[in-house]
């Protein structure tokens, strides 16, 4: 790892009484670098951040902040900002919004000029769109806008380290996707680092230059989004990231090629491709295919894997529309999704089909999960 | 099916399937009406206004979301529907029976709350079982009724547990099992996935879709949430100030919103607006003058004829996904890339400012991985038949387009 990343934590592990939160997690995020950390919830992504920040105590391991132990560094004097997901708490009452804003850069303890703290107050606002709540108190602004006040606070400090947990998680839709773009705006503009904690797939995986997949305080996977929804390191990351369809099975290897497997699931055997290692022969391993690769119908024809099913619904979306077939040998309703409207009408529903993925699009993975007490079988219900 | 494949490959909007789309909402018209709610009116003892002399009406075995920003009426209306609230005027009528006097317990309605609310001293049987006392049905159906619904639900192994130790799937099959039990003509949700991890409530709305087609009974689901709408929903119910914007099928309130207000409420859009300089010799065209420039729209979402528009000043709609890129389209604007954002699986949103009008936006949504960059100027278009005018900007009197839609 070089020295000059932002944030670099090593071997990193906290239990509390009897349970383990985080378990020799390591990673880096570089400067300048959006990394987003993603996991269910109990993963141990806060008390990372806590960690972090210096708020939580870890019992092992280390903490670099540009290159310093974080050790050396007193809590106060970080050079980071910190984001709360509940900023309802965190905002004072009975100052205005530009009070909570200056107040952010009274904390740090260079002597500010007032001129200086009033324009880069309104410079702030004017970012977040919302200068006209300049005089206003936090009770009066909308639950966007208070959220947007607590960015201003902690982005007005240009740190170089902003640490974020699930800061747009309680918006609602529009609000979100406008703050996405905002988000992505700030960043680019301030230079900084950030580490920003969700459990909102779509979120992280638009936002992240580098995500941090965390499962049980360990992590599964670091890499660039793509990497980590194409090529899942683990069944755990697979099923977790994204919607899937799974299949368990017995994997025997095929002749032709180095990587391709067969699966015998209970609907047939399936053309696999392995992910990362080959998973011993006859060993019980999870195959998936997402919902985007499950072709029907007459476009499932020549499909390297090709079952006969029956179409039971589709839910058109707007965007686009998501199918269930059920297939025999199969406990769960297969999903399968079209861009824009449906290709078939109320007369198609009971029809028979045939459903079909290639062997590209169907991955098996050799590593179920870097936990070791998750199981093939846990994975089926994600 | 394999007649309709090829559509598959076709953007969403032609005439073509404008018209296969009426056809379908046909179909369903002739599904039996089970509730039809008229003329509702609710004012609260403090003279709140809270819904406004609404109409619509649910069709047997159909999957209807109301849904609407924060303090639009959805809930009212659904307290309305079950008789927590006392209706000030209109009627509700329910499977052919006008219940907006009747008991709530009489109502044959079921509801399903926030947070499922199940009874905790209860076992996940009693739980079950406890509405039928009120029924009065002889005692070896009311237990054929409990055991069916426990196997259908996948519920057997749980029987004798206490809620407090169930998964919050199961919370939500027992809290459906304990309604649907009463075989009840209609099913009330209010909001029951509202707080909830993501990939968690993903699951239990395919849960609930799973369920809603196993029983066939119609269902009445509340949320703020319009993507939840959209994956859930046979009919989209679009309230605001206390009115309905719109109530149809998914595909009518996406493809052919009737206000500005819905158009951005459910999905994502382009709202752009301009003075109508005429028509096509047919009408089925319109030539609109706006900022960025002059663009042909198609004209039969209107409620007006076309001719009578003229001279106006309209609103049309476009979706992200129907814009594209280059110039082989009737419509085009000059753009600069403001933010691309790539989302694995997804494809990408590309983030506009038109070059003639730079503080206005548009959205871009492809499929496919998009090579321009931030910075780069790029030509994107769209063909009129994407294009959807917009009568009115809301039902409502009063709501300005730019500073309570467009605005934030």
């Amino acid at each position: 790892m070089s020295s000059t990343a932002a944030i670099e934590v090593d071997d990193l592990s906290k239990s509390y009484a009897d349970e383990t939160v985080l378990q020799e997690v390591s990673f880096a995020v570089e400067s300048g670098e959006f990394c987003v950390v993603m996991g269910p919830s109990g993963s141990g992504k806060s008390t990372l951040l806590g960690c972090i920040a210096g708020l939580v105590e870890h019992d092992s391991g280390t903490v670099r902040l540009s290159g310093e132990s974080a050790e050396t560094v007193p809590v106060r004097s970080r050079d980071l900002g910190y984001v709360f997901q509940e900023f309802e708490d965190t905002l004072f009452p009975h100052m205005t919004v530009a009070e909570n804003v200056a107040f952010g850069l009274e904390q740090q303890d260079a002597d500010h000029d007032r001129a200086e703290v009033d324009s880069r107050i309104d410079e702030m606002l004017d970012l977040l769109a919302i200068p006209d709540t300049r005089d206003s108190l936090p009770t009066e602004l909308s639950g966007g806008q208070q959220q947007r006040v607590e960015l201003a606070r902690q982005l007005v400090r240009q740190t170089d380290i902003l640490l974020l947990d699930d800061p747009l998680a309680d918006l609602d839709y529009k609000l979100q996707k406008r703050m996405e773009l905002e988000m992505r705006d700030i960043h680019a503009e301030m230079n900084s680092s950030f580490l920003y904690v969700t459990h909102n797939q779509d979120q992280a995986l638009k936002l992240a230059d580098k995500l941090v997949v965390l499962n049980r305080g360990r992590v599964e996977q670091i890499g660039t989004p793509e990497a980590v929804y194409y090529r899942p390191a683990s069944a755990f990351v697979g099923r977790f990231v994204g919607d899937s369809n799974p299949f368990v099975g017995a994997v025997t290897a095929d002749d032709e090629a180095e990587g391709e497997v067969s699966v015998e699931t209970g609907i047939g055997r399936m053309a696999a491709t392995v992910q990362g290692g080959h998973p011993a022969d006859d060993r019980r391993a999870l195959a998936m295919v997402r919902p985007e690769s499950v072709a029907f119908d007459s476009a499932a024809e020549g499909r390297d894997n090709v079952f006969t099913a029956r179409l039971i619904d589709w839910t058109y979306m707007g965007e686009e529309t998501e199918y269930a077939f059920e297939v025999d040998g199969l406990d769960y309703v297969l999903q399968a999704v079209s861009r824009g409207r449906p290709t078939v009408t109320e007369a198609d529903l009971g029809t028979t089909v045939p459903v079909g993925w290639d062997r590209a699009d169907t991955l098996c993975f050799e590593t179920v999960s870097s936990a070791p007490t998750v199981t093939v079988d846990d994975l089926m219900r994600v | 099916m394999s007649d309709t494949e090829p559509r598959a490959e076709k953007s969403v909007g032609t005439t073509a399937e404008q018209t296969e789309a009426d056809t379908s909402s046909e179909e369903t018209a002739t599904r039996e009406t089970v509730l039809d709610v008229s003329g509702l009116t609710k004012i609260y003892p403090d003279g709140t206004l809270a819904v406004d002399d609404i109409d619509f009406s649910v069709n047997a075995g159909n999957f209807c979301v109301i849904i609407g920003p924060s303090g639009c009426g959805k809930s009212t209306t659904l307290h309305s529907l079950v008789g927590k609230v006392e209706a000030t005027e209109g009627t509700i009528t329910l499977d052919g029976t006008e219940i907006t006097e009747t008991e709530t317990y009489d109502r044959d309605i079921g509801l399903v709350f926030q947070d499922f609310q199940l009874f905790p001293h209860l076992t996940v049987e009693e739980n079950v079982r406890y509405g039928l006392e009120r029924l009065d049905l002889p005692a070896d159906e009311a237990d054929q009724r409990v055991s069916t619904i426990m196997e259908t639900m996948q519920l057997s192994g749980a029987t004798g547990r206490d809620p407090g130790e169930l998964s919050a799937g199961q919370k939500q099959r027992v809290a459906l099992a304990r309604s649907l039990v009463l075989e009840p003509k209609l099913l009330l949700l209010d909001e029951p996935l509202g707080d909830m991890d993501y990939k968690l409530q993903k699951r239990m709305e395919r849960e609930l879709l799973e369920i809603h087609r196993e029983f066939d009974t119609t269902f009445v689901y509340v949320t703020h949430d319009q993507t939840q709408a959209m994956r859930l929903a046979d009919q989209i119910v679009v309230m605001n100030d206390g009115n309905v914007e719109q109530s149809d099928p998914v595909d009518a309130v996406y493809n052919t919103p009737e206000t500005a207000f819905v158009a951005t409420f459910v999905g994502d859009s382009n709202i752009l607006r301009g003075t109508v300089g005429g028509t096509s010799e047919d009408g089925s065209v319109a030539r609109v003058e706006t900022d960025l420039g002059q663009f042909e729209t198609r004209t039969d979402n209107l409620d007006a004829e076309p001719s009578e528009v003229v001279g106006t000043d309209l609103a049309f709609s476009i979706r992200p996904q129907h814009l594209t890129l280059g110039e082989d389209v009737r419509n085009t604007v000059r753009c600069r890339v403001e933010d691309v954002i790539t989302r694995p699986g997804k494809g990408a949103q590309v983030v506009l400012s038109p070059l003639s009008a730079p503080t206005a936006e548009l959205q871009l949504r492809s499929w496919e991985a998009v090579s321009a960059r931030e910075g780069d100027e790029i030509t994107v278009g769209w063909t009129p038949a994407d294009a959807v005018m917009l009568d009115r900007t809301s039902v409502v009197e009063g709501i300005d387009l730019e500073t309570d839609i467009l605005g934030e």
